[in-house]
């Protein structure tokens, strides 16, 4: 299966393991992508601050007509903030004439045109839905057993549409951990958000969201934490220093993408594939003990 | 602040505030504040902003901090029994208040305004500048002690790979990227301004 793949600014930067990690473990499950050519940034959560609501919605409108214009296959971005801009505008202009006329005059400035032709698709939706967890299963040759896991949603990952996985109840995650051979915990606050767009400027409201995300991981005797999104994994762990200053706690938890295990549980490199010495807060001990290596 | 009743700001708001007409809708059931990760943070939780906006109390609304705390989360338009995008309008009302010149959080509106401005110029966000532009806004002195503060994960991040050392560059359709954005301020609700 071929698709677009939206990797968005932090991909590149703050995120690069969840790219370095996916890139492999989707071709190990028959994927092929293909990035979008000259793409702009999605405007993530904050835009909001120096933009009305139809600039931010150009900006995704651009990027979704360029895939359209230049091959016919679905856009999946793995990063929950970046998906959330594409499939909200992709939603709106596909059900809402007028605005797609709007964005259409817009766009033609640049001498493109927005079709609604294309879908948009999370990361995880693809690995489950299209990999799906039979495939997964027997591609993992070197399952994470026992490894318990905390698998961390996040607010924009399934909300607000929820086009594969449940608002309130979401399960996917969790499916897959399962396939790769990991324990999953319960976690109450999988979904609770961690400060996304406003984290730097609001730090000490954010700090108090994470330190309830990672109290609730270690209370239910998670190892390690696993994420879909460059967003939240950068809350999650490169804050907990932060976090141990303001609340007197000790946190020093790992967190990984989802996609890491997955290379791991594949039975690719530790390093160039699962990019495990990305982490700043290593993950390596706990991750061989469950391999047994 | 007193809030003196200004009758017209209902109208004002649906007219000129992107989503502001959804309020409408608005049957007071209070979910979309008890889903509100950070209304212990807020003087006014989403439902109590629509309450003052049809009362026509313009300097609580607009002063309001709860508009400029929005993580962005979607719970509450996920949870609204009416469909209404409650975060939308609390982002049209926050940006909104940013052109009107009401910025009671001076941080979250200067880090957005950087956020764009570097959009509009580049096309993408580089994540290494865009903190110490930010933190510089806040003048030369203080901005230096907030980026050595902030310095060692950088650093950190550096280590690990997960920094990229060029400058991010200006993507190829820039021109064409701004004349469409320029369009969009024109055409957005409210105009140019
Ligand atoms: S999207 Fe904003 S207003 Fe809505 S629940 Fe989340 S933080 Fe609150
Ligand atoms: S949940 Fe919807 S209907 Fe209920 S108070 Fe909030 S905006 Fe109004």
């Amino acid at each position: 299966m071929k698709y677009f793949l939206y990797g968005g600014c932090s991909l590149e930067a703050g995120g690069k393991n969840y790219m370095v990690s996916l890139e492999p473990v989707c071709k190990a499950l028959g994927m092929e992508f293909e990035e979008i050519e000259d793409w702009n940034c999605c405007g993530a959560s904050i835009s909001y601050a120096g933009a009305n609501e139809l600039s931010i919605m150009t900006l995704n409108a651009r990027n979704i007509a360029i895939a359209e214009s230049t091959g016919g296959y679905d856009i999946v971005a793995p990063c929950s903030s970046c998906y959330i801009q594409l499939v909200k505008t992709n939603h709106e202009l596909k059900e809402d004439a007028e605005l797609r006329n709007k964005i259409n005059v817009i766009l033609k400035e640049g001498n493109l045109n927005f079709k609604g032709s294309l879908n948009v698709r999370h990361l995880m939706d693809v690995l489950y839905n299209d990999g799906g967890i039979d495939k997964i299963k027997s591609t993992a040759v070197r399952p994470l057993k026992g490894l318990k896991v905390a698998g961390y949603v996040g607010c924009q990952t399934v909300r607000p549409y929820g086009e594969y996985d449940s608002v309130e109840r979401p399960k996917v995650h969790d499916l897959l951990l399962k396939a790769i051979g990991a324990d999953p915990v319960p976690f109450p606050k999988k979904m609770q958000c961690c400060g996304s767009g406003i984290f730097l400027t609001e730090l000490d409201r954010c700090l108090g969201l994470v330190k309830e995300i990672l109290d609730d991981a270690i209370a239910n005797g998670a190892q390690l934490i696993s994420t879909v999104c460059p967003m939240c994994a950068l809350n999650l762990e490169m804050y907990q220093d932060k976090v141990n200053a303001k609340f007197g706690t000790n946190f020093n938890m790992p967190v990984v993408y989802l996609t890491q295990l997955m290379a791991v549980a594949f039975g690719m490199d530790l390093k160039k594939e699962a990019a495990l010495d990305y982490c700043v807060i290593p993950p390596e001990g706990i991750i061989k003990a469950a391999i047994g290596g | 602040m007193a809030g003196n009743y200004d009758p017209s700001f209902a109208k004002e708001v649906f007219d000129n505030v992107d989503s502001g007409e959804e309020i409408k809708m608005c049957m007071q059931c209070g979910i979309c504040a008890g889903s509100c990760p950070l209304r212990h943070e807020m003087d006014y939780p989403p439902r109590q902003i629509f309450t003052l906006i049809r009362a026509g109390r313009r300097d609580e609304v607009m002063n309001s901090k709860a508009i400029k705390l929005c993580t962005s989360c979607y719970r509450c338009k996920v949870r609204c029994p009416r469909g209404i995008p409650v975060i939308d309008v609390m982002h049209g009302l926050a940006h909104y208040g940013i052109k009107k010149g009401i910025i009671p959080r001076k941080g979250t509106a200067a880090f957005g305004g950087e956020f764009w401005k570097m959009i509009y110029n580049i096309g993408r966000i580089d994540e290494k500048t865009l903190p110490l532009k930010y933190n510089l806004l806040e003048g030369l002195v203080p901005g230096i002690k907030s980026t050595i503060e902030m310095a060692p994960m950088g650093i950190q991040m550096f280590l690990h790979h997960r920094m990229k050392l060029l400058p991010e560059r200006k993507i190829k359709g820039i021109k064409e990227l701004r004349k469409m954005l320029d369009k969009a301020k024109e055409m957005g609700k409210g105009g140019a301004n």
